[in-house]
């Protein structure tokens, strides 16, 4: 009995211990539930560049954070996957068509310088050797008459580019190409040594802000072309929070008016077992921690039905235990042990599939497989431990006086099978005294 | 000596109409493996099921609109898509289960069109002005766009991941069963598989309902369930075997454990189904065909581990005797 006093107290200490956690730590939700932007890159070569180094992807990568963070929303993240592709993923972003513009651009700044005919004219443009690789900063700014414009200052080997440029070509005009297209072609008043340029066109404020952001950002080394998305707007998002959190409320709650209606006493106990599982649980999720995402939250109310299952499995045999006669003590004994091999093989293979789900599943379903494992680790756990406690201390031992409180009959009792045959047997892995 | 529980009342003979339970899931599965069948000749992706643009890539936009949507409604939009230019636009929409009113998402229109290797902005833009042209309330709510190639991997990732699964529970249950439970067991999975697969097959063909890379999560999830129904009951069979095996027949212990746990089997799967029912009916739309899936696969393991795992386990039984004494006569 000092035994079960000693375990009852920690079981009370570890939910105080989750109760606490739960309260302290913040979980975090996935993107589908919060809104935002999931997005896969691939590295694409080129006529120049014909094969994908990791030199590269780490260039792509430094190239596509800065641009991340210039965004300006908190927990972002950009991580490599496979050989040539990068994961991002943007929460809380209001316009998902931003992420998409601003992710997929090349970025590439180039100044062509003119190639004339005889007579003067601009026959084409030429590359000139000065590019966005060239500058400093770029910002946003206003010319006089107020409209929107993007002044350059360039770095100082660009800033002789520019002024050589700029001596040579006197009074014709040269192009500034952004992303392969002409956006701007001044004539040259005269030459620039400062190392300032400016860009002017019909650009909207928004429009040079992201010129400016992708040019600070930095070019990307490789072109990347956006090869998955999954964006969820913020309204989609909440609503399916809030629908989940219902759902699995009210699931619960059935649950545990079933398991009273049914198994009466046993029933109330395997329910407390249910909340210190739950607790446990959203404890672990939270020190991991284990981003909840909409498969998450449906593994997790998944594996609130799975987990009840030990408890049914242990009052089914408990009951058939007290039918053959035994009494309280036994009776519930070995009602643990011999459910507890079908309890154990049946959650490892549980959890050998999601081993395999986690090794080789995609993201999403990752999460999955991990709410799935611990709910079924935990499961076992708060089933062995916290039913069997409250069952021995509520129940105590001797013979059962009150049939009713198990659901069962008094003509039930003594009518199954002979008690002679149902020697206990050990569980091979029991944790049982 | 008696077993009371050998002759009690309220008994289902597992054995006695084994030709009936195999019956019922053939009834079951038949349909669905012809919905199988026929859907590869039909479809284009020649799958047996009607599967997503995780597979096949695609664009999928989504746009949530707070009134209601006529059937008229749903061709003009199409109409209008295909005006502008957007490629073979199917459109659906999508009804969010609750009707509280602090959901302002009454309806969800779902476009889906072919995945543009360059100018997906476009594409979105353009759909989104047609949208809103007709709706304008309407909100961009999701978008959900896959490269054809990565589909391709994906599958083929899903397909290795399952037949893995599949493979490490034959180890396990003939380690700590024996092969012939371990390979039973996994004919039970499949039972439940095809019954499963073939159901959204049907509902592919007749519905149009899609299947995704969550459908592939569900099914390993049902395959779980599966098993862990199935070694419930064998657990059991394991265990009388070792009491009984000397006073009563195969068929007898095999009937006797069915029974014993059958209390077990419907109330865990009743715990199950009222959580998966309360996420289907009042749960978020985007995992109702998930959940959907597992409603399904949990019917279909509880049938299979009452009524087909234990017919054939004695049905093996059988035929492994009458092979021993054809070898021992001759």
């Amino acid at each position: 009995m000092r035994n079960k006093i000693i375990m009852f107290w920690a079981i009370v200490i570890i939910t105080i211990i989750s109760v606490v956690i739960i309260k302290v730590k913040p979980i975090p939700l996935g993107l589908d539930l919060v809104g935002g932007s999931r997005i896969v890159l691939e590295a694409q070569t080129t006529d120049t560049i014909s094969e994908i180094t990791q030199d590269m992807m780490d260039g792509l990568k430094a190239a596509l954070e800065n641009r991340v963070n210039a965004m300006g929303v908190s927990e972002t993240m950009v991580q490599q996957m496979g050989d040539k592709r990068l994961l991002i993923e943007i929460p809380n972003i209001s316009d998902p068509k931003l992420a998409r513009e601003f992710l997929g651009e090349t970025a590439e700044l180039e100044f062509k310088k003119p190639i004339l005919d005889d007579n003067g004219n601009v026959k084409g443009w030429e590359p000139s050797g000065l590019s966005g690789e060239d500058l400093n900063k770029a910002q946003v700014g206003t010319d006089a008459a107020g409209r929107w414009l993007i002044s350059l200052e360039f770095n100082g080997k660009g800033a002789h580019k520019f002024a050589k440029l700029t001596r040579e070509f006197k009074g014709f005009p040269i192009a500034i190409y952004f992303n392969g297209e002409s956006v701007s072609e001044p004539v040259v008043q005269q030459e620039i040594t400062g190392g300032n340029a400016q860009i002017t066109g019909e650009f909207t404020h928004d429009e040079a802000k992201k010129v400016v952001d992708l040019l600070n950002a930095g070019a990307l080394p490789v072109p990347a072309e956006i090869i998955e998305e999954n964006t969820v707007g913020p309204t989609l998002g909440a609503d399916s929070l809030h629908k989940s959190k219902t759902a699995g409320f009210i699931g619960i709650i059935a649950v545990m008016l079933f398991m009273i209606v049914w198994y009466r006493v046993p029933g109330l106990i395997a329910n407390i077992a249910l909340i210190v599982y739950s607790l446990i649980v959203f404890a672990i999720f939270k020190t991991i921690p284990v981003t909840l995402t909409l498969a998450g939250i449906a593994g997790f109310i998944l594996s609130i039905g799975m987990a009840v299952d030990a408890n049914i499995l242990i009052f089914e045999r408990t009951k058939e235990e007290l039918k053959s006669g035994r009494t309280l003590f036994t009776a519930i004994n070995s009602g643990f042990d011999r459910a507890f091999t079908s309890i154990f093989d049946s959650n490892m293979s549980t959890i050998i599939i999601c081993a395999i789900l986690y090794f080789l599943g995609s993201n999403i379903v990752k999460g999955f497989a991990l709410t799935l494992a611990i709910g079924v680790i935990v499961s076992m756990f708060s089933a062995i431990t916290v039913t069997k406690n409250l069952m021995h201390l509520i129940f105590g031992t001797g013979q059962l006086k009150y049939p009713a409180l198990f659901g069962l009959k008094e003509s039930d009792i003594n009518e199954a099978y002979e008690a002679s045959e149902t020697k206990r047997e050990k569980a091979k892995f029991g944790v049982l005294d | 000596m008696s077993y009371s529980v050998f002759d009690a009342k309220r008994y289902i003979d597992v054995i006695k109409y084994r030709w009936l339970w195999l019956a019922i899931s053939f009834i079951f599965i038949f349909p669905g493996i012809v919905a199988m069948l026929w859907s590869m000749k039909v479809y284009p992706t020649h799958t047996p099921l009607l599967v997503g643009i995780d597979f096949t890539g695609g664009t999928i936009i989504q746009y949530s609109v707070n009134k209601e949507i006529s059937t008229n409604e749903i061709g003009k939009i199409r109409l209008d898509l295909t005006k502008n230019n957007i490629e073979n636009p199917v459109i659906q929409v999508l009804k969010p289960t609750t009707t509280d009113n602090s959901s302002n998402i009454k309806n969800i229109i779902s476009v889906k069109t072919k995945f543009s290797e360059n100018g997906q902005n476009e594409t979105i833009d353009k759909v989104t002005e047609v949208i809103q042209a007709d709706y304008p309330n309407s909100q961009l709510v999701q978008v959900n766009s896959v490269g054809p190639l990565l589909g391709k991997q994906l599958f083929i990732n899903s397909l290795i991941a399952i037949s893995l699964a599949l493979l490490a529970i034959v180890i396990y249950l003939t380690i700590r069963f024996h092969i012939e439970f371990a390979i039973v067991a996994c004919l039970a999975l499949f039972h439940d598989v095809l019954l499963t697969v073939g159901v959204f097959s049907i509902l592919g063909l007749v519905y149009g309902v899609t299947v995704d890379s969550l459908f592939i999560t569900a099914i390993l999830t049902v395959l779980g369930y599966s098993v862990n129904n199935t070694i419930v009951v064998f657990d059991r069979v394991r265990e009388n075997l070792k009491f009984y095996s000397k006073k009563a027949t195969y068929d007898e212990i095999v009937n006797v454990s069915v029974n014993q746990t059958l209390a077990r089997s419907i109330n865990t799967s009743l715990t199950t189904l009222l959580t998966l029912g309360s996420l289907y009916f009042l749960g978020g739309v985007t995992t109702k065909d998930f959940v959907l899936v597992l409603i399904i696969g949990v019917i279909a393991g509880t049938y299979s581990s009452i009524f087909f795992a234990n017919t054939l386990i004695a049905l093996w039984n059988e035929i492994q005797n009458k092979n021993k004494t054809k070898h021992s006569e001759a």
